[in-house]
């Protein structure tokens, strides 16, 4: 997401509004769409799958299981191989970061990251200004709101998505994170205010507190002391929620961690509307990416 | 004239390098803080100092009071009373107790038994590590909301740089300064260093290099960190020379011991259990490095690692023997004879690593005898000689490796927040017009 600019978003984003009001838009009919997923996914690839469907796309799947992918196929062979078979988009996830881009060497085809490692995952970060967008009553109104992503940092391919795009729509971003949850040089990186807790983040005027999956393995004690503490300093609770801020995750949550159980589903929670607009945010990607919609934005 | 509970300590040599003070002088307190430095102050209470030293209280960033757990050896009111005979007013008690200081609620118990029970300002050190393994991190910001004032693991090295490197990063998140014992537990199988004397004695030693590689690897960290690091005890001049080399490149200090300073490996000759300590005590050339750079402030304060143990588990062969040296109440004195008489170290320079250095570090700022500063102090005869001897220590414990030493120089007299919480002197506050 690094370079996008905002009327490139806005494009996706008004596509998406279309695909999502039911007429058809713009039909992927007698395109091919290949979904080459080599990390375990639930919502990512359900998502694309239907996004692909719904356009009118025919859909190729290979997973993990049961393909050549599980037998030890290389990316490049996986992208050569789709490619052969007369691909016209490749969405790809990956567990190593620079994955998406690499395939782009090996095929004519499209290819859209669907998450690659620790690095992206753009049409998360679509789908979340989408969602958000509609909340706040257009995409105009992100503009000078603030948001503050919080959690695990280091780790997420999300927050390297969400960040840029954030900014190229004019909203403010800060960080909220203990130092082991975050690179070395984040300060550095991003320029971005770094905030001790979401306390300290509503001071600050967070408008939306976006907060990240916490993975099981580093609440065990080398990056977090304990569930509690990291509850209590970077968990968002209804408590946070009292004057109108608004919750997002990219799921899936870990209810009690990273965010309370009640505020997932309570009134100020995008989250549920997160999922939801997945599927029209992908097809305009998929009608972009393919050619089928005529890009109009630099 | 003057206010009534202002108390005027008269006729001192004020001495303290941070506030530019090296004269004769009056000191008013008021309201537990340095209200006036001047001539012929007056108020309602007065002591009468003359010829004494009046010097900032001193502050030991390393003491073990033993307490929970082993109130035998020592419990807050016997260790604090100790630190107070020895000049200090500020002491950092470390966590290795029986519980280890890694809950919250321990350290709410502590904080709350220190205000009862302690003479002196007694601040919590909670573990860095749960149970000081080196594994999981303690739940640090709960730990600061209890009262916790620093996290360490003291007594043990971290012995993975990573599961080190974490600590430090959240350590600095919650915004705890992290004191270190550095100690390679792979090269430290021994139970002295690794010299002449214990090659001749047979009794295992550990090399220097124990020290010196988990020194260099904790600077590394402190300084990519940023984390506020404190090294403490150091003990060898590699490891004193490799601070050098990190200062200015993190928030990093250092500490050395009054016994590193002042005695060599030689005691392993003895045999005796008495002398052992970790680290252990060094070659005549460490000893002569580490005092150089606490001359050159290299090393920043002395701090006396206050480890006091039963007899029964001093009184043995060095190799079965517990490791640590009682020090509050020998420090200023045993330092005074040793490296000041024998023009080794200025006097104001050590004051300034006992008081003035370790002040601002543990008080974040303002320590010092200057108007709005804690009135924390420690009155000095320097004419006055005295021996150690086991039955005259305050300390419930009696491991001084100094038992039977003539030494000059001692704290008579110990005021923290105004209070006199040590009186070799007699004092006595009459009304006076």
């Amino acid at each position: 997401m690094e370079g996008v600019s905002r009327e490139e978003l806005k494009e996706v984003l008004d596509l998406a509004r279309a695909y999502a009001a039911g007429h058809d838009g713009i039909s992927l009919a007698g395109r091919t769409v290949c979904l080459a997923f080599f990390e375990a996914s639930t919502r990512t690839a359900v998502s694309f799958e239907l996004a692909a469907r719904r356009a009118g796309a025919d859909v190729v799947s290979i997973s993990e299981k049961g393909s050549a992918i599980q037998k030890g196929e290389s990316l490049i062979d996986t992208v050569l191989t789709l490619d052969a078979l007369g691909a016209d988009a490749i969405v790809i996830r990956h567990p190593s970061a620079g994955a998406a881009r690499l395939a782009t060497h090996y095929t004519n085809a499209a290819i859209v990251n669907a998450g690659d490692g620790c690095g992206q995952h753009p049409t998360q970060a679509l789908l979340d200004l989408y969602v958000l967008s509609a909340s706040l009553g257009g995409f105009d109104e992100l503009e000078g709101r603030k948001v503050a992503i919080v959690g695990d940092i280091l780790h997420s391919r999300v927050a390297r998505s969400v960040i840029p795009a954030f900014l190229a729509a004019g909203l403010e971003v800060a960080l909220v994170a203990p130092d082991t949850l975050l690179p070395q040089e984040a300060g550095a990186s991003w320029g971005l205010p770094i905030l001790p807790s979401v306390d300290d983040a509503l001071d600050w005027g967070a408008d939306v507190l976006y907060a990240l999956r916490l993975q099981k393995e580093r609440m065990t004690g080398a990056h977090v002391p304990s569930v509690a503490e990291y509850a209590r300093y970077y968990g968002v609770a209804n408590r946070h929620l009292k004057s109108g801020v608004l919750a997002m995750h990219p799921g899936p949550v870990n209810r009690g961690v990273e965010i309370s159980g009640d505020v997932v589903l309570s009134d100020s929670s995008l989250i549920p509307g997160q999922v939801a607009s997945g599927v029209a945010v992908r097809s305009a990607v998929l009608a972009l990416a393919t050619g089928a919609a005529q890009k109009t934005a630099a | 004239m003057g206010v009534p509970n202002d108390l005027v300590i008269r006729g001192a040599h004020v001495l303290d390098p941070s506030s530019g003070l090296d004269g004769v002088a009056d000191v008013r307190l008021s309201d537990g803080r340095i209200a006036e430095v001047g001539k012929n102050l007056q108020s309602t209470r007065h002591l009468d100092a003359d010829g004494l030293h009046l010097l900032p209280g001193f502050v030991d960033v390393h003491a073990h009071w033993r307490t929970p757990g082993r109130e035998d050896e020592e419990t807050i009111e016997t260790g604090s009373a100790a630190a107070a005979a020895g000049g200090f007013t500020g002491v950092v008690m470390m966590p290795n107790t029986d519980p280890v200081v890694d809950r919250p609620v321990v350290v709410s118990g502590l904080v709350r038994r220190v205000e009862r029970e302690s003479r002196v300002r007694a601040y919590v050190s909670a573990a860095l590590h749960e149970g000081l393994k080196g594994e999981r991190l303690t739940e640090m910001r709960l730990l600061k909301e209890a009262g916790a004032f620093c996290v360490s693991d003291d007594g043990l090295g971290t012995q993975s740089a990573g599961v080190l490197r974490n600590g430090m990063l959240y350590a600095k998140s919650a915004g705890l300064p992290v004191i270190l014992h550095c100690e390679d537990h792979t090269l430290a199988t021994g139970v002295v260093h690794d010299g002449v004397a214990a090659a001749l004695a047979g009794v295992p030693g550990s090399p220097s290099s124990a020290e010196d590689v988990a020194t260099a690897a904790a600077l590394v960290l402190a300084s990519e960190s940023g984390a506020r690091v404190h090294i403490t005890h150091v003990s060898t001049a590699l490891s004193a020379a490799l601070v050098g080399f990190f200062k200015g490149r993190g928030n990093v200090t250092a500490d050395t011991t009054p016994h590193h300073l002042t005695l060599t490996d030689a005691l392993v000759g003895t045999l005796e259990g008495l002398y052992r300590v970790n680290p252990p005590l060094r070659p005549d050339e460490d000893r002569i490095g580490v005092g150089k750079a606490l001359r050159d402030g290299i090393l920043d304060f002395v701090a006396t690692d206050h480890a006091p143990h039963a007899s029964e588990e001093k009184e043995l062969p060095l190799e079965e023997a517990a490791p640590g040296f009682l020090g509050h109440e020998t420090a200023f004195s045993v330092l005074y004879t040793e490296l000041v008489q024998s023009g080794k170290l200025s006097l104001s320079r050590l004051v300034e690593a006992m008081a003035g250095a370790p002040g601002r570090w543990v008080m974040d700022g303002a320590y010092g005898i200057s108007p709005g500063a804690p009135a924390d102090l420690a009155l000095v005869d320097l004419s006055e000689a005295w021996t150690v001897r086991a039955e005259a220590l305050i300390s419930r414990s009696s491991n001084s490796p100094y038992l039977g030493r003539r030494l000059k120089g001692r704290v008579v007299g110990t005021v923290v927040g105004g209070d006199l919480v040590y009186d070799a002197m007699g004092v006595k506050f009459g009304a006076r017009a």
